[in-house]
């Protein structure tokens, strides 16, 4: 079902803004140099916002999973109500990772906190990068779910669908300001969306797979591409830190404060990740490793939470230091399993 | 609530066992309910956590106790703390072993090392209703004799159930066999379509002493393994000991074989 449409003007919009900023701390993308990075937004720099454009540089997960956090030993942080402005489709998606990792039985609390308490309001990609691939992984470049408000820029203004009851009270009070969208500046904004996927898909034709990831990697464990792709990587886990639905983390009392406990981001690529009190492994090689992510991102995180782990934001190709793309390893896996001789685990 | 809070124990009691292994006995400040398999995160404050099933009768949640093996950074931490000393706990975690599965079997339990302490958990529940099973077998192996676990308590347990010893390296005065505990397998009979055989100890006894019970008849489904990795959080968050899609924290630790042989690399 189609979401409930609004139309904006740019001057009442910005008065809107306005008043959010008096309630929540805002967050958005401004360009710095090549990139979008979420920065505090302030009566200064509101005019800089890039609604359109591309993801941020950071993930949402820098904000709502601190890479070092106090998570026991320590009274509750106080947690600002966050709006995050101009989130894009594939970090909206990689939400739904981290509320199943930090939701459930064990839920986090901080993360569940920080989670209610923060706004999101989406924004249409319309320049993907290289790295782009959203609708590789069966995504798009707008979102669709687990937004507040999504916010669509056209002429003279903006489209706006509200997603939750939450988008709807952030409207509450500015109904003056609230327009029906004509049917030109929807068609504008459907017009506006096929062109970036297909702008996204183009970028994506040259690694086009005969089926889903998680079909390529049945069969595909012993498969030398692995040795093949990992040559080039120097275990800096950029991939895992700059992924939006990695959360793999450590916990240590590194403090040395009596029952203080620290969570930091830990990377799966690092040697010394799984490594045991006895010093044994079970991933001692590189390439173990390196296929450990793949296997995680588009086979493990489907089976735990029924979601792919990957939603094509393109952060792992582009901080790669080693210029390791995961579709050129999954294109040539899949050539490798069409041809013969290709050896096959027990069907699962 | 928060999950990565731990509650305070005291240290009660040290046993000395080996020259590296002591068993401590721990007063929680509540009393700590578990199932035997489970596993508990326990902490040196200010050193560090690490998880370890207890080897105390689970009916007997005011006390715990943990038998644990010097061989890290905590563990050596932990094993120069003296008696009346502060420790934290989190958990219990994990499914523990399915008892009602035992009933009306025999139950044969392949233990090595220091595989000892969660099998002793589950001895005592086993014999706390003796009736319910066919017969109580343990092989069990150490290094030296010297290397034996609850030495003082060998002799209750050899009235009570079958149990038979081997030590890799014997001494003049060692009586029982001798070799790897996979040979042991070779010396008692096995009824095989009535047996249910429970494994634990280091990974590479663990995986010679399933393909030896595979190899004399037994079933995937009638081997239960109690599997270890690294478990940071215990609560399925961090994902340090998947093995494959599981998480050993919270699917496991006890897996029946029939579900992890379907799986590669499971022994690395």
């Amino acid at each position: 079902m189609a979401a409930e449409q609004i139309y904006i003007s740019a001057e009442h919009w910005a008065l809107i803004l306005g008043k959010w900023r008096e309630q929540y701390t805002v967050l958005a993308p401004l360009a710095e140099k090549r990139d979008l990075f979420f920065q505090l937004i302030d009566s200064g720099n509101a005019g800089r916002i890039v609604y359109d454009r591309v993801r941020a540089a950071q993930p949402l997960k820098s904000f709502l999973l601190p890479p070092l956090e106090e998570v026991a030993g320590v009274p509750n942080p106080s947690i600002r109500s966050l709006l995050f402005l101009g989130a894009k489709a594939c970090d909206l998606k990689a939400l739904q990772i981290l509320d199943h990792a930090f939701g459930g039985d064990f839920a986090d609390p901080s993360y569940q906190a920080r989670r209610e308490r923060s706004v999101l309001v989406g924004t249409d990609c319309t320049d993907p990068l290289d790295t782009c691939c959203c609708t590789w992984v069966g995504g798009q470049p707008y979102p669709t779910e687990e937004y507040d408000l999504n916010v669509s820029g056209v002429r003279g203004g903006f489209v706006v669908e509200v997603g939750s009851k939450k988008g709807r009270a952030l409207l509450a009070g500015f109904e003056g300001h609230l327009k029906t969208v004509v049917k030109e500046k929807k068609q504008a904004v459907v017009h506006q969306r096929k062109q970036t996927v297909q702008a996204v898909e183009r970028k994506n034709r040259a690694y086009r797979l005969s089926d889903k990831q998680k079909q390529v990697l049945v069969g595909a464990w012993d498969a030398a591409v692995w040795q093949k792709h990992s040559e080039t990587c120097v275990e800096c886990g950029a991939c895992n830190h700059a992924c939006p639905t990695c959360h793999c983390y450590y916990l240590d009392d590194i403090t040395r404060k009596a029952f203080v406990k620290l969570r930091g981001w830990d990377a799966c690529q690092y040697t010394g990740y799984a490594v045991t009190a006895g010093g044994g492994t079970p991933r001692p090689r590189l390439v173990q490793r390196f296929r450990n992510r793949y296997f995680c991102k588009f086979d493990y995180l489907d089976e735990n939470y029924g979601i792919c782990g990957c939603t094509g934001c393109g952060r792992c190709i582009e901080a790669c230091q080693g210029k390791i793309d995961q579709r050129t390893a999954f294109f040539d896996l899949d050539a490798g399993r069409r041809r013969k001789g290709t050896r096959k685990n027990e069907p699962l | 609530m928060n999950p990565y809070e731990s509650q305070k124990a005291v240290i009660e009691k040290i046993i000395p066992e080996t020259p590296r292994i002591k068993t401590f006995v721990l007063k929680p400040e509540k009393p700590f309910a578990f199932r035997c398999g489970q596993f508990v995160e326990l902490m040196v404050p200010g050193v560090g956590e690490a998880p370890f099933a207890p080897s105390s009768a689970c009916f007997a949640p005011e006390r715990l106790e943990l038998t644990i093996q010097n061989v890290g950074y905590m563990t050596s931490r932990l094993h120069k703390m003296g008696e009346g000393g502060t420790v934290g706990l989190r958990g219990p975690y994990g499914n523990g072993f399915p008892i009602e599965a035992f009933f009306g079997k025999e139950v044969l339990l392949l233990i090595g090392g220091v595989g000892f302490p969660p099998a002793r958990a589950l001895l005592y529940s086993l014999l706390q209703e003796k009736e319910r099973f066919k017969r109580i077998c343990m092989c069990y192996g150490a290094n030296t004799p010297n290397d034996i676990v609850y030495k003082y308590q060998i002799e209750r347990f050899q009235n009570d159930i079958e149990l038979h010893l081997t030590v890799d390296k014997a001494d003049a005065n060692w009586k029982a066999a001798m070799g790897v505990v996979t040979l042991l397998l070779d010396k008692i009979h096995i009824d095989l379509p009535d047996t249910v055989a429970v494994v634990i100890g280091p990974p590479i006894m663990m995986k010679f002493g399933t393909l030896k019970l595979l190899n004399l008849g037994l079933k995937p489904k009638q081997i239960f393994l109690s599997m270890e990795r690294k478990m940071y959080c215990g609560i399925g968050q961090c994902r340090h000991c998947m093995i494959d899609r599981y998480f050993i924290c919270k699917d496991g630790p006890v897996f029946r074989y029939d579900l992890l042989n379907r799986l590669p690399d499971i022994w690395e």
